[in-house]
């Protein structure tokens, strides 16, 4: 019941690039492979008092339709503002990316209608109803007051969120308010979510409803960039990671793949060894 | 979707969303409509209570050479509410400072001499400036002096056998037309435009202060970044909204100011007992000239708010800011209605100087013209300010 409501497509069939609701889709083709491509990515900070500081060090990815993409690192290892360069919320100092097809420098709009964006510090709109926040966010992304109404019903449903869908958010429970959260990242149906450590702060049942949206996410075919510092969570549920660490691409792949690279152990001792390799470079 | 839409929606969410916030009722809807009036109450009822009090109190002014004057002292009688002592000069200073007496009348020792041989006598009042009671004994002493002058003046006038206006070749009498501003509308026209533009400003406080600041602080703005909306979007949805409500905060200011003058409540008497009035046009004037105003003044706030990491440090930046709008608007007090032209491009200053003109009824359209348009400019530019600051990462994003 709760993909099915969700996101009315065929389960399991991927969301292809291009296919966001409202928006020209890009007149060229490109492979399953590429819903998000980043070419030697970097962002550099500059300030007064810790001088130029480079948080994100020519990061190159690709992550593929349909597939749950976890970006691990420690604190301050650069995960944010990869994903907020991702989501245009930043501006890349150097290097590329595309997302779902688009351009993020150049093509910002379209890429900002073909995502989802949530994060763990992110809270809804404490003087608003669940209802009026997703109505605000449907209407941003210029759906039209039916088609609000129609998805506002079907998410509410999915998500469980009736009983509370005119109560300000300011009087829902954390786990009630993430809801709210999710409910607005998915609203328009995007090809594309960013999580951003979405689990942050939220005791075990709230975030037990954020993996299983992640889950339910991949399932419908979206793709999935979640980015976390919880070894168990990567290990539960990401089909690819990347790790980071000083805002450097230590390393890509399945997690079959990482074990082999450093000749196995637990995930806790393949991710120190692997950030063991940026530090020591 | 259009921007222009994208701005109708931000726009209508933040300020349905203020709305909802029981500080914003109070601070733009509550506190013009029925604290500003209860206030004006109080005020009338305090001032009404201390004139009552200051005239029936009875002071006592030490009077110097009292003995050696009895010609002057049967003339002044005894005045109403003034006890008159005798005292030495070398203590009248010491008296006043200690508040035994209230003033002191230092007569000259050849007083009656002169008075015989219809000279005048100086008399010398000693007072204590700084002290309302010792300014109010001295002002009752002068009168009374006056009094006691006219009346040996008459005396003199018949003993010489000339007319009793013989010594008053001019006889002036002041006649304000009906049409001109009334006496009492001199104190309103100076204080309301200074209290009308903090109102202004203040209820658009927290809506400016929640608008970004906020937003950075609950980590909202992430998402906001993220929708199709552009930057420039969302910066004019916002500061329609803080302006919007500075509007409100301002119109609901005049409505409020305006009750007591309207309600013909004997506990508002005391403000039309001096002539004070106020006419629709002054009305209609003071609102229109408030609302560039009210642009002006959301552009500011939204400035600092968006340069602001968080609420706490965007009030702490708007107490220069506050300052900054008080000193012109304590300025138009000073100022005259007819100010120099150069004076409606001085922002704050140019439209409290207007509603100043509107409520003394001599409205200079030219004057007007350019405080309307330089203000809009002000406000345009402010925004322009916010919207620069809302394109820069380093700002917009840093916690």
């Amino acid at each position: 019941m709760f993909v099915a409501a969700i996101r009315p497509r065929q389960r399991g069939r991927p969301i292809t690039p291009g296919t966001v609701a409202g928006t020209k889709r890009a007149d060229r083709e490109l492979r399953q492979a590429d819903m998000i491509r980043t070419q030697a990515i970097s962002k550099t900070f500059s300030g007064r008092k810790r001088g130029e500081v480079r948080a994100v060090d020519a990061v190159t990815l690709e992550c593929r339709s349909g597939e749950v993409f976890g970006v691990l690192g420690p604190n301050g290892a650069g995960k944010t503002t990869l994903l907020r360069m991702l989501g245009t919320i930043l501006s890349p100092t150097s290097g590329s990316a595309e997302v779902a097809g688009y351009d993020v420098q150049t093509q910002a709009p379209l890429v900002r209608a073909s995502i989802g964006y949530l994060s763990g510090t992110t809270a809804p709109y404490d003087r608003l109803t669940p209802r009026e926040v997703l109505a605000y966010f449907g209407a941003l992304q210029g759906m039209g007051t039916e088609k609000v109404a129609q998805r506002t019903d079907a998410v509410l449903h999915a998500l469980d969120m009736e009983e509370f869908a005119d109560r300000r958010c300011e009087r829902l429970s954390t786990g009630q308010r993430q809801k709210v959260n999710i409910a607005r990242a998915i609203l328009h149906e995007p090809p594309v979510l960013f999580l951003d450590e979405p689990t942050a702060g939220l005791d075990v049942l709230a975030s037990r409803t954020v993996m299983r949206f992640i889950r339910q996410s991949r399932d419908e075919g979206r793709t999935v960039v979640f980015s976390t510092h919880i070894m168990a969570e990567v290990e539960s549920i990401c089909d690819r990671i990347a790790v980071i660490h000083k805002g450097r691409l230590a390393a890509t792949g399945t997690m079959a793949e990482l074990r082999e690279r450093v000749g196995g152990g637990s995930f806790e001792q393949v991710f120190l060894k692997l950030i063991g390799e940026v530090t020591e470079a | 979707m259009n921007g222009r839409a994208r701005v109708g929606v931000v726009f209508r969410k933040e300020f349905r969303e203020v709305f909802r916030d029981r500080r914003t009722v109070i601070g733009v809807v509550i506190s013009p409509l029925l604290i500003t009036p209860l206030l004006f109450m109080v005020l009338g009822m305090f001032i009404a209570s201390e004139g009552r009090k200051m005239r029936s109190e009875v002071m006592t002014v030490g009077v110097v050479g009292m003995a050696g004057a009895p010609t002057l002292m049967k003339a002044l009688g005894a005045p109403p509410n003034l006890r008159l002592e005798s005292i030495e000069e070398s203590g009248a200073e010491e008296a006043i400072r200690t508040r035994k007496v209230r003033a002191v009348a230092v007569l000259p020792k050849d007083s009656e001499k002169r008075l015989a041989s219809s000279r005048s006598v100086e008399v010398r009042l000693m007072l204590d400036a700084g002290n309302d009671k010792s300014t109010a004994a001295a002002q009752r002493l002068r009168a009374a002096l006056q009094v006691a002058g006219g009346r040996l003046l008459k005396v003199r006038l018949e003993n010489l056998g000339l007319p009793s206006d013989f010594a008053s070749p001019f006889v002036v009498k002041e006649a304000p037309i009906k049409t001109g501003g009334a006496r009492g509308t001199l104190i309103v026209a100076g204080l309301l435009p200074y209290l009308l533009a903090l109102a202004c400003f203040s209820s658009g406080i927290y809506a400016a202060n929640d608008t970004v600041a906020g937003e950075k602080e609950r980590g909202t703005l992430e998402t906001l970044l993220v929708s199709p909306a552009t930057r420039r979007e969302l910066v004019m949805g916002k500061f329609l909204a803080v302006a919007a409500v500075c509007c409100v905060g301002s119109v609901l200011s005049v409505v409020g100011m305006s009750i007591p003058f309207f309600s013909g409540l004997k506990v508002f008497a005391w403000l039309s007992q001096g002539g004070m009035r106020l006419s629709a046009t002054g009305i209609g004037v003071t609102i229109l000239m408030q609302l560039p105003l009210a642009f002006l003044f959301a552009g500011m706030l939204l400035t600092v708010s968006t340069f602001a990491r968080n609420q706490k440090e965007a009030q702490t930046y708007l107490g220069p800011m506050m300052m900054a709008i008080i000193v012109p608007a304590m300025m138009s007090m000073v100022a005259g209605a007819e100010a120099p032209r150069v004076m409606a491009v001085v922002p704050v200053l140019n439209a409290s100087l207007i509603i100043k003109q509107a409520l003394s009824g001599t409205v200079d359209p030219v004057f007007m013209g350019l405080a309307l348009a330089t203000s809009l400019a002000y406000a345009g530019l402010a925004v322009a300010v916010c919207t620069r600051l809302f394109e820069r990462e380093s700002v917009l994003l840093r916690t």
